[in-house]
């Protein structure tokens, strides 16, 4: 069975290039596009890795990877956080949190994908 | 869903994202404190940046990272709201704005202006930086002494003599915790190349009633053989790098190709370390830890690096050969801005302007004889003077570069024609007007190729005729007196007067005993359809060439002339003015009417002498220091109105080697000319090239001195065979 991706990410544009990249790879995506969304979304359902964007109106990234790691089957889904390099504050939060893999922006969907297969197969 | 539909959509969001911006801005403008708009702000700023990237859209991305950094700042509390910075960020989201429809348009490269702007508007942001200038203190790289030599961390071990990269890695204790698998990370180093051989470490493991099942104790060493880089291989742990200790270790055949790649780079100034990464034997993370490094101990930073055993010595001392090579090249390095030619054509139309308005700011502060502002308009019109030149100078271009292009042209078409001919060139650093050199270029080549088909002869000819197999071409450029000469010569062998001549008569061009001067005969190949080629080939001899030359040159103001001799070889010479644009003209006065003629034609003035004057009525010379000096009366020519003034002078001008002197009354100086073509309706005066706007408003006509010139030297002609 694919293994299932939840993409956070307020940008529809961003979300839609993020999913085009992994649905081709094979993986299942959900789409949010705030905390709050996501959270919905995954409720009762099995997930394997988590990306997120770290700023987004409603429930920014950090609050989300900290109450989505206080669910019990959410604690070791490993996350990748989307982050710009002028964010180094915002990825040390973010590791704290939780997630200790990030993604730049931009990037190519190459490296996402790498970034993706690095922590789990399709 | 499609690449593109995405990137639809990217447009759409961002053109919603601006129109937050723009309320949330001006919303600030009247609550800074409000932190919710200045969040919306940042992450509209932050999400068109990040998407942008997405579509490689750079130019979008260069130009909001510096929005989204001072964002940044303002959400961190480092920079407050203040009127000014809300103005200066609207204008920065027009820009954006601006960037995102020119994307939209489907436009790749950024224009010139959009790209200036952009620049400003980043240079005044700087401004409302905290500290702007930290960035560039950061470079300079801080030698700071402190004083314990802090222990560096070593990775145990220098280079490994095998093939294979050595790769040691100890996971942090948390990595299963965060969701981390260290199995899909070397599952995933497997996919970059093979692992020879992988040891692991279990001796972290503590006893069974000790161990933590959530914890991770394993270590690995691991052999691995790959194409990879150092980079790439660091990346693959790039999520774990922070808790885990893992060392990377070349294999020693690489080091040759880091040293080999290192010589390999561009010359430019770089930092040692910005090298060492290039080459890739260093990596961004490890340089980092030796700079973090270097700033607690004092040593230079390569000497830190093999220290730490990133990068061994011999790399090191490659790098630090590089950089002084680098240093070097750079003091030498021209520097160029592209700029588009319509730009410089409206300065130099401004500048017309500017020179013309200066004239007559001129001539009104004379009229108030006021010291004070005379003296400033002066210095006005000096600056001007020097802006005109500086501003003729940027169009200026070498002609080199149009000449080095008939290099190819000379091989093909002597190929083409089984000729053996060479082509050499002088004078390709003559620098004339960007115009000119476009249009010259057609004319050129039509007579470089009638040179190389009718002119240099076929091999067993020339040697007959004692001259070498090899057949010359010469292309030359120079200066002279206010107009560029451009030479095309060969070495062939050279018009026969006779033919041509015959072919004139043939052709009705000429009437049967008239007596006609070398130079008038070789003239005649440059009327309308005619052509002394006995074969026509694909090259030339259509009889349609030489007009057309001529008229070319014509356009540009210029005049051109052939030089020949039989057997020996053809000269055609095309002269140009240097600018079609502003002159320096020598202004002089026939009763009420001004003329110009353009400053670097005039040789002397002298004053028209009463013996003179009264020889004047019987002959058309004068003696200018026993030599004889045709002369051209320009109140006769003109029919210009008024009584003859008590006295007369007489401008000396040379053009092409011939001198003519043109009587007026007044001489009234230098002035700087702004050339006003003629109407359609004056296009086929003679002795007229332009006219200009004097400081009065008045109307100055420009003297065509080489049409001027050809009159008198007809007129003596004339009256020597009469």
């Amino acid at each position: 069975m694919a293994k299932t991706i939840l993409i956070v990410d307020d940008s529809a544009s961003m979300r839609q290039l993020v999913a085009i990249t992994l649905r081709a790879a094979g993986y299942d995506l959900i789409e949010a596009c705030d905390g709050v969304d996501a959270l919905a979304k995954i409720r009762g359902r099995k997930v394997h890795l988590i990306i997120s964007d770290v700023n987004m109106p409603n429930m920014d990234g950090i609050t989300f990877v900290t109450e989505v790691k206080k669910i019990p089957e959410f604690k070791f889904v490993p996350v990748i956080m989307l982050t710009t390099e002028v964010q180094e504050s915002k990825k040390q939060a973010g590791q704290a949190a939780g997630a200790k893999a990030w993604v730049v922006k931009p990037f190519q969907p190459a490296q996402m994908l790498g970034a993706v297969s690095k922590l789990i197969m399709p | 869903m499609s690449l593109d539909q995405a990137l639809q959509t990217f447009f759409a969001e961002s053109r919603e994202l601006l129109q937050q911006m723009e309320e949330m801005l001006l919303f600030l403008e009247s609550s800074p404190e409000d932190n919710e708009a200045i969040n919306a702000v940042f992450r509209a700023a932050h999400t068109i940046k990040g998407s942008a990237g997405m579509f490689g859209l750079d130019f979008i991305v260069k130009f909001t990272h510096t929005v989204e950094n001072l964002l940044d700042k303002v959400r961190d509390g480092e920079v407050r709201i203040t009127s000014d910075l809300v103005a200066e960020l609207l204008q920065c989201r027009d820009h954006i704005e601006d960037l995102v429809e020119h994307a939209h348009g489907g436009g790749e490269e950024l224009a010139a202006d959009k790209h200036s702007r952009g620049e400003q508007l980043g240079t005044s942001l700087l401004r409302f930086f905290p500290g702007a200038l930290v960035k560039s203190a950061e470079k300079a790289a801080p030698r700071q002494v402190t004083e314990a030599a802090a222990k560096l961390e070593s990775s145990g071990g220098g280079e490994v003599a095998s093939d294979t990269w050595h790769i040691s890695l100890r996971f942090g204790r948390d990595v299963l915790r965060q969701g981390m698998d260290p199995l899909s990370f070397i599952r995933y180093l497997a996919t970059l190349g093979e692992i020879t051989s992988l040891t692991t470490l279990p001796d972290a493991l503590p006893g069974a009633e000790e161990m933590d099942a959530e914890s991770c104790y394993l270590g690995f060493e691991i052999s691995f053989r790959s194409a990879a880089d150092k980079k790439t291989i660091e990346d693959v742990f790039e999520f774990v790098r922070d808790d885990c200790e893992i060392h990377i270790l070349p294999p020693g055949s690489k080091l040759a190709e880091f040293v080999a790649l290192i010589k390999s780079l561009p010359e430019e100034e770089a930092l040692l370390g910005e090298i060492l990464v290039a080459s890739g034997a260093l990596t961004q993370n490890e340089l980092e830890q030796g700079l973090k490094n270097q700033s607690q101990v004092d040593a230079p930073l390569g000497e830190i690096l093999v220290e730490q055993h990133c990068v061994p010595q011999p790399v090191v001392d490659a790098a630090l050969e590089k950089q002084k090579q680098g240093k070097d090249a750079k003091s030498q390095e021209a520097r160029f801005v592209r700029v588009h030619a319509d730009k410089l054509d409206e300065l130099i139309n401004l500048v017309g302007e500017l020179v013309i308005a200066g004239a007559s700011a001129n001539l009104l502060a004379r009229r108030t004889k006021d010291g004070a502002m005379m003296e400033a308009t002066s210095v006005v019109s000096g600056l001007v003077e020097e802006i005109r030149d500086g501003a003729l100078k940027l169009r200026m271009v070498e002609i080199g570069e149009t000449f080095s292009r008939f290099q190819r042209v000379v091989r093909d078409v002597s190929k083409e024609l089984g000729k053996d001919i060479g082509l050499e060139i002088s004078g390709a650093d003559t620098e004339l007007d960007k115009t000119v050199v476009e249009k010259i270029g057609d004319p050129l080549m039509h007579l470089v190729r009638n040179s190389m088909d009718h002119g240099i002869e076929v091999a067993e000819l020339r040697l007959q005729r004692g001259k070498p197999a090899k057949g010359t071409l010469q292309l030359n450029a120079f200066h002279d007196s206010g107009s560029i000469v451009i030479e095309v010569s060969d070495d062939g062998g050279g018009l026969s007067r006779e033919r041509i001549l015959r072919k004139a008569l043939e052709r009705g061009l000429i009437a049967e005993g008239q007596n006609l001067s070398d130079s008038e005969v070789f003239n005649l190949i440059f009327e309308p359809g005619f052509s002394t080629a006995e074969q026509v080939t694909n090259l030339s001899g259509r009889g349609v060439g030489m007009d057309v030359v001529r008229r070319n040159i014509q356009a540009l103001r210029g005049t051109v002339d052939i030089d020949s001799e039989e057997g020996v070889g053809t000269t055609t010479r095309i002269r140009l003015p240097l600018t079609l644009a502003i002159i320096d003209g020598f202004l002089v006065g026939v009763s009420a009417s001004s003329f110009v003629i353009p400053l670097d034609m005039v040789v002397e003035c002298i004053e028209l002498s009463e013996a003179d004057r009264r020889a004047a009525a019987e002959r058309n010379y004068i003696s200018l220091r026993g030599q004889v000096l045709p002369y051209l009366r320009l109140r006769d020519l003109f029919d210009v109105s008024g009584t003859v003034a008590r006295r007369e002078n007489v401008v000396v001008v040379q053009y092409a080697g011939q001198k003519v002197g043109l009587v007026v009354d007044e001489l009234l100086g230098e002035f700087q000319t702004v050339i006003k073509p003629l109407g359609r309706v004056f296009r086929n005066l003679k002795g007229i090239a332009g006219s200009t706007i004097l400081g009065t408003g008045e109307v100055a006509l420009i003297l065509d001195v080489q049409s001027m010139i050809r009159m008198v030297s007809g007129k003596a002609e004339k009256g020597l065979v009469a």
